[in-house]
C-alpha cells in the first residue's frame, strides 16, 4: 500500500491545502451452478484509493489502483492541474469530523468469512437441485452464490480516520419455465451476512411459483386501471426516482422536488424515511464517503416533503447540516424505506372491481425520466376481477408521473419486503393509472 | 511490458498444474479521465489509474476466474495456484510455447488522451455549451461530460497465444434540460469514437451536436403526450438500431445459445426475420466505437454476418461457450475489465442497409408512429420480452410527419419483431452505445437504416 503520510507530506510542499484518501480493500468470492456442476467459480481481491485534494479552494480528484510510492507525484500534480480547471462555484470541503458516529452493529461477521468454501458450493448446488426438483416445466436454471468483504479507511489532514468493515452473502435464482406454449422468467435474490438466514426451499418455492403462475401472460386491452404494484415493482420504480431526492440535482434544477420542501408531494399515506442503522443491510453505515455521521431521517412524512439528501458542499449551499449522504461521489440514499400501512394484499384486491397486481417492471433506467418525473414502464402482472387474482398479465406498459403517483396512493401494504434494489417497501395501492397493451 | 514474458509463463503453467485443460492470462493498465461540466462551469475532474491481472482456467465446461490489483509476482502465483486447486487432478495438457508477441496494428489513435491538455478537454466542453445553451432561452441546464480512456493490455493463454493491443476512446456527451411552466424534457447527444482526440478536435464539430440536443428538448417541451396502442412504428436510423441490439442482439450472443436458452436456439439457416432484414456485427470497422484488433481472448476480431435475408447464419460465440456448442468461437469475447472473465459479446452491431428509401417509409405510413431518436432499453434474454424509450417521436398521419410526442416507450418480443419489419431504407448510420451484461459495461455500436416494425405496443400517457 501506498504511503498515506508521505502523499500527504508531498500534497502539503506542493501547495494542496487540505487531502484525503479513501481506501477500499475488497474480497470477492462467487460461485456459479449450471445443470448441478460448477460451472464458474471466482475469487477476487482489489484494492482502490480514492485521493481527494483541495488546491486553490477547488477539488481535485484522482482514483488508482497502483499504490507505489513512485506514483505519489504524479497524483498530487494530477490533483493540482485538475483543480485549477475548475471554475464551479462550489466549495471545496475536506471534514474534520462529527463529535460522534453510531455503532452500526453486526455488518461484518467473522462465521461467513471462516465458513468452509465446500459449504457454500454445497448450498449452490442445492439450489440449482431443487430448482429443477420443483416442477417439470422448469426448463434452465442460474444459481449462484456470492460473497464480498469490503474494508474501508479514511483518513484525511484534518486528522479524521474512521474504518469499516462489512461482509455480506447473496444467492442469486434465475429459471425459465416453459410450458409447451409459452416461455417465462423468474428471478429472485436473498442478502445476508448470516448464512444460517437462508431457506433455500421457501426462495425456490417462492420464485417458481410466481414464474409458473405467468406462464400464458398477455396484454390487456389499451385503457385506465388501477393498480397494485408488488414490493419489487414499487421499488424498482422508487429506485429509477431516488434521485430526485438529492440536493445536488436540486440545486441543479434537475429534480422536480425544486421548491417544494414542506409541501405535499404525496398522499398522507406515504411515509419514506433514510435509515442508515437498519438491520440486516449490508450497506448500513455510520459514517458517509466525506466522513460525516450518518443520519436517520424521513424524506417524506405524511405525505409531506421533510428534507432532501445532502453532502457537505449542497449542505453548505443551502445552510444547514450534511444528511451523511455522501456516497460515491455522488448523493444518494443509505436505506430507503417505505414505511408499512395496515392493509394486506386480499384486501388491496378486494377493493378493486377491474384492477391490476404490478409484480415487475421493467426498463427503469430508460423509461423513467427523472427530471420530468414521467415514466412509461414495461410491466407484468395479474389481471384482478372482482378482487380476484385472475389471469396473468405481460407486454403492457403502465404510464405515469412519479409525483402524481404519489398523491395516488390509496393504500399501503403491511407487509414490508427488502428488495434487491436496496429499497424497503410494501405493497401499494394507487388509483387509475393509463395502461397500454393490445 | 505490462508483466515480465518469464512470469506469464510460470502463471500459466501454474494454472495448468491439476489438470486444467485451458489457462489465460488478461494483463490491463488503464488510464482514464471524466470531466463533468454544468451550466459552462467545471465541476469534476477525476483522473482514473487501473491495473490488474485476471486468470482464467478451464477443464471441460468448468471455469475458474480470479483477479488482483498487484504486479507482485508471488501474490500473482498464489492467485493462479489457488485457481488451479479447483481442478483436483494431475496435469492433463502441455501448453503450447507462447508465440511471439504480436502487436495490434489497425485502430490507431492519432492524439492519445494523455497528450492533449486539461485546459484543451475543457476548451470542448465550453464550446459544446455555448451552442446548446444559446440555441433556444427555454434551454435551462446543459451538462457536458467529456471521457478518454486509454486501455493497454496484455493477453496471453496456453495456447501460445500472446497479443497486446492498446484501445483509446473518447466521447462528449451533451445533455440539454429544457424548461417551461414547470415542465421539463431532455435532449442527449454522445458523439464518441475509438479514435484519439482527433476526432473531437477535427474530425467533428461538437457544436453541431449540441445545437441537437438543445433542439430535441425544445422539441419535447412543446410534444403533446403520445397515445398509447398497438400501431405502426418507423424507426429512425442510428440509435434506432438499439432495438435489434436489444431484442436480437443478446439472444444470439453465445451467453443465451451455449445454455439452449435463447429463443434463436435451434434456428440456424432457418428463416429467423423478414426478407429484408440482413443483420452484421462487425468488430473490424476502422476506429468504431465497438471495434478492437484483439477480442479480450486475443483472438482477432471479426465481421459476423448474423442475419442474411432474413436467414440466420451465425451466432456470436467466444471460445469457452464454443465449446459447449461445438463451435468455433467468432472472435467476439468481451470484458469490462480484469474484473470480469470475458464472454460473447457485441460490438458494432447494424441492421444493414435495404432499399427502400426514407421518403418512401413516411408517405407508406398511414397512421402510426415515428421514433426519431430512442432512449436507452432492455431485454429479458428468458422470453425475448423487450422495452426501450422514444426519446423524440411524432406522430405519422396520412403519410406525413406531423405533431411530436413525448413519454412514449416501444414493447415488444424479439422473436417476432424482426419478422413484423415490412420496410429498411438505405441511408445506414452508426450510434455509440455502452452495453451492460455479464462481463461488465462495454462500448458497443448500434444502426440501422430507417425500417418501419408493423403492430408493435406504444405505451404513453395519453391513454389509447
Amino acid at each position: 500500500m501506498m504511503n498515506i503520510d508521505k502523499l500527504f507530506k508531498v500534497a502539503k510542499e506542493k501547495g494542496v491545502t487540505d487531502i484525503q484518501v479513501y481506501q477500499s480493500n475488497s474480497n470477492n468470492l462467487s460461485i456459479n451452478i449450471y445443470k448441478g456442476d460448477v460451472e464458474k467459480y471466482e475469487i477476487a481481491e482489489s484494492s482502490s484509493l480514492v485521493i481527494k485534494g483541495i488546491y486553490n479552494n477547488k477539488m481535485g480528484t484522482y482514483r488508482t489502483e497502483v499504490f507505489e510510492d513512485s506514483l505519489i507525484d504524479e497524483i498530487v500534480d494530477t490533483i493540482i492541474a485538475s483543480a485549477k480547471v475548475i471554475d464551479s462555484l462550489d466549495d471545496a470541503i475536506i471534514y474534520a469530523g462529527d463529535e460522534k458516529y453510531e455503532e452500526v452493529e453486526g455488518l461484518y461477521n467473522q462465521k461467513l468469512t471462516d465458513l468452509d468454501v465446500a459449504k457454500k458450493i454445497e448450498l449452490a448446488k442445492k439450489l440449482d437441485k431443487k430448482f429443477y426438483e420443483a416442477d417439470s416445466k422448469v426448463k434452465h436454471v442460474e444459481a449462484s452464490y456470492s460473497e464480498r468483504t469490503n474494508s474501508v479507511l479514511l483518513k484525511n489532514s484534518k486528522g479524521l480516520e474512521l474504518n469499516n468493515k462489512a461482509n455480506a452473502s447473496y444467492i442469486v435464482g434465475e429459471v425459465i419455465v416453459n410450458d409447451g406454449e409459452d416461455q417465462r422468467t423468474g428471478f429472485d435474490v436473498q442478502i445476508t451476512n448470516d448464512f444460517n438466514d437462508y431457506d433455500v426451499d421457501k426462495f425456490v418455492d417462492e420464485i417458481v411459483e410466481d414464474a409458473l403462475a405467468s406462464l400464458g401472460a398477455k396484454p390487456v386491452p389499451s385503457k385506465n386501471y388501477p393498480i397494485v404494484f408488488s414490493s419489487l415493482a414499487f421499488a424498482t420504480l422508487f429506485s429509477a426516482f431516488q434521485g430526485i431526492f438529492s440536493a445536488q440535482s436540486v440545486q441543479k434544477g434537475l429534480s422536480l422536488l425544486k421548491g417544494k420542501l414542506e409541501t405535499e408531494i404525496g398522499s398522507s399515506l406515504v411515509n419514506v424515511v433514510d435509515d442508515p442503522f437498519m438491520k440486516k443491510s449490508s450497506s448500513s453505515r455510520s459514517f458517509d464517503d466525506e466522513g460525516v455521521a450518518t443520519k436517520h431521517k424521513y424524506l417524506i412524512k405524511d405525505g409531506v416533503l421533510k428534507t432532501f439528501l445532502h453532502d457537505l458542499v449542497t449542505a453548505k449551499k443551502d445552510g444547514v447540516e450534511s444528511t451523511g449522504n455522501s456516497f460515491g461521489g455522488g448523493i444518494s440514499p443509505v436505506n430507503l424505506k417505505v414505511e408499512a400501512g395496515d392493509a394486506t394484499l386480499e384486501e388491496m384486491f378486494n377493493s378493486m372491481d377491474s384492477g391490476l397486481y404490478i409484480t415487475n417492471v421493467q426498463g427503469a433506467h430508460a423509461g423513467a425520466n427523472p427530471v420530468s418525473g414521467d415514466f412509461s414502464l414495461q410491466a407484468a402482472g395479474y389481471l384482478i376481477e372482482k378482487g380476484k387474482k385472475s389471469q396473468p398479465v405481460a407486454l403492457i406498459t403502465v404510464a405515469g408521473n412519479f409525483i402524481e403517483m404519489l398523491k395516488n396512493v390509496e393504500t399501503v401494504g403491511s407487509k414490508l419486503k427488502m428488495t434487491y434494489y436496496g429499497i424497503t417497501c410494501p405493497a401499494i395501492k394507487v388509483k387509475s393509472m393509463p395502461v397500454s397493451g393490445k | 511490458m505490462l508483466l515480465e514474458k518469464k512470469l506469464i509463463e510460470q502463471l500459466l503453467d501454474a494454472g495448468l498444474s491439476r489438470g486444467a485443460d485451458f489457462a489465460e492470462v488478461f494483463i490491463e493498465d488503464t488510464a482514464s479521465t471524466v470531466l463533468q461540466s454544468l451550466s459552462g462551469r467545471l465541476e469534476k475532474v477525476n483522473s482514473t489509474k487501473s491495473f490488474g491481472v485476471g486468470i482464467r482456467l478451464a477443464k471441460e465446461f468448468n471455469i475458474v476466474y480470479g483477479y488482483t490489483n498487484s504486479k507482485n509476482p508471488e501474490d500473482l502465483l498464489k492467485l493462479a495456484n489457488d485457481l488451479s486447486k479447483s481442478f483436483n487432478g494431475d496435469k492433463s495438457i502441455e501448453r503450447t510455447p507462447l508465440n511471439e508477441l504480436e502487436v495490434g496494428k489497425r485502430h490507431k489513435a492519432k492524439v492519445l488522451p494523455s497528450d492533449v491538455s486539461l485546459e484543451d478537454k475543457v476548451a470542448i466542453m465550453k464550446k459544446a455549451y455555448k451552442a446548446a445553451d444559446e440555441y433556444d432561452e427555454a434551454i435551462k441546464q446543459v451538462i457536458v461530460y467529456l471521457l478518454d480512456t486509454e486501455q493497454n493490455v496484455l493477453i496471453a493463454n496456453s495456447e501460445g497465444r500472446f497479443v497486446s493491443d492498446k484501445r483509446v476512446r473518447v466521447r462528449c456527451g451533451i445533455n440539454a434540460v429544457a424548461a417551461k411552466e414547470g415542465v421539463m424534457q431532455t435532449g442527449h447527444e454522445g458523439p464518441g469514437s475509438g479514435k484519439g482526440y482527433e476526432y473531437l478536435l477535427e474530425e467533428i464539430n461538437v457544436e453541431d451536436y449540441a445545437k441537437e440536443a438543445a433542439r430535441t428538448a425544445v422539441t419535447m417541451l412543446n410534444a403533446e403526450e403520445c397515445p398509447s396502442g398497438v400501431m405502426s412504428v418507423v424507426m429512425h436510423n442510428g440509435f434506432g438500431g438499439v432495438i435489434f441490439h436489444e431484442a436480437c442482439g443478446h439472444p444470439l450472443e453465445a451467453t443465451a445459445v451455449a445454455k439452449n436458452a435463447s429463443v434463436f436456439n435451434g434456428k440456424m439457416d432457418k428463416k429467423v426475420a423478414s426478407d429484408v432484414v440482413t443483420a452484421i456485427d462487425d468488430g473490424t470497422i476502422e476506429n468504431a466505437w465497438g471495434s478492437a484488433n484483439f477480442d479480450d481472448e486475443g483472438y482477432p476480431q471479426q465481421r459476423r454476418v448474423l442475419i442474411k435475408d432474413g436467414i440466420l447464419k451465425s451466432y456470436m460465440i467466444d471460445k469457452l461457450n464454443g465449446r459447449r456448442m461445438n463451435a468455433e468461437a467468432t472472435g467476439s469475447s468481451r470484458r469490462q475489465s480484469y474484473k470480469f472473465a470475458p464472454t460473447s459479446r457485441m460490438s458494432n452491431t447494424y441492421i444493414d442497409n435495404g432499399k427502400s428509401t426514407f421518403d418512401e417509409i413516411i408517405a407508406d405510413t398511414k397512421y402510426g408512429l415515428f421514433a426519431k431518436k430512442l432512449g436507452g432499453g432492455s431485454v429479458n434474454p428468458g422470453n425475448g420480452d423487450f422495452n426501450f424509450a422514444v426519446s423524440e417521436g411524432y406522430i405519422i398521419r396520412d403519410g406525413k410527419i406531423a405533431e411530436p410526442v413525448r413519454g412514449a416507450s416501444l414493447v415488444g418480443n424479439g422473436g417476432n419483431i424482426l419478422t413484423k419489419i415490412d420496410m429498411v431504407a438505405n441511408n445506414l448510420l452508426r450510434a455509440r452505445g455502452m452495453c451492460g451484461s455479464v462481463s461488465g459495461s462495454i462500448p458497443a455500436d448500434v444502426g440501422q437504416p430507417t425500417l418501419r416494425v408493423t403492430d408493435i405496443t406504444v405505451g404513453g400517457k395519453r391513454g389509447a
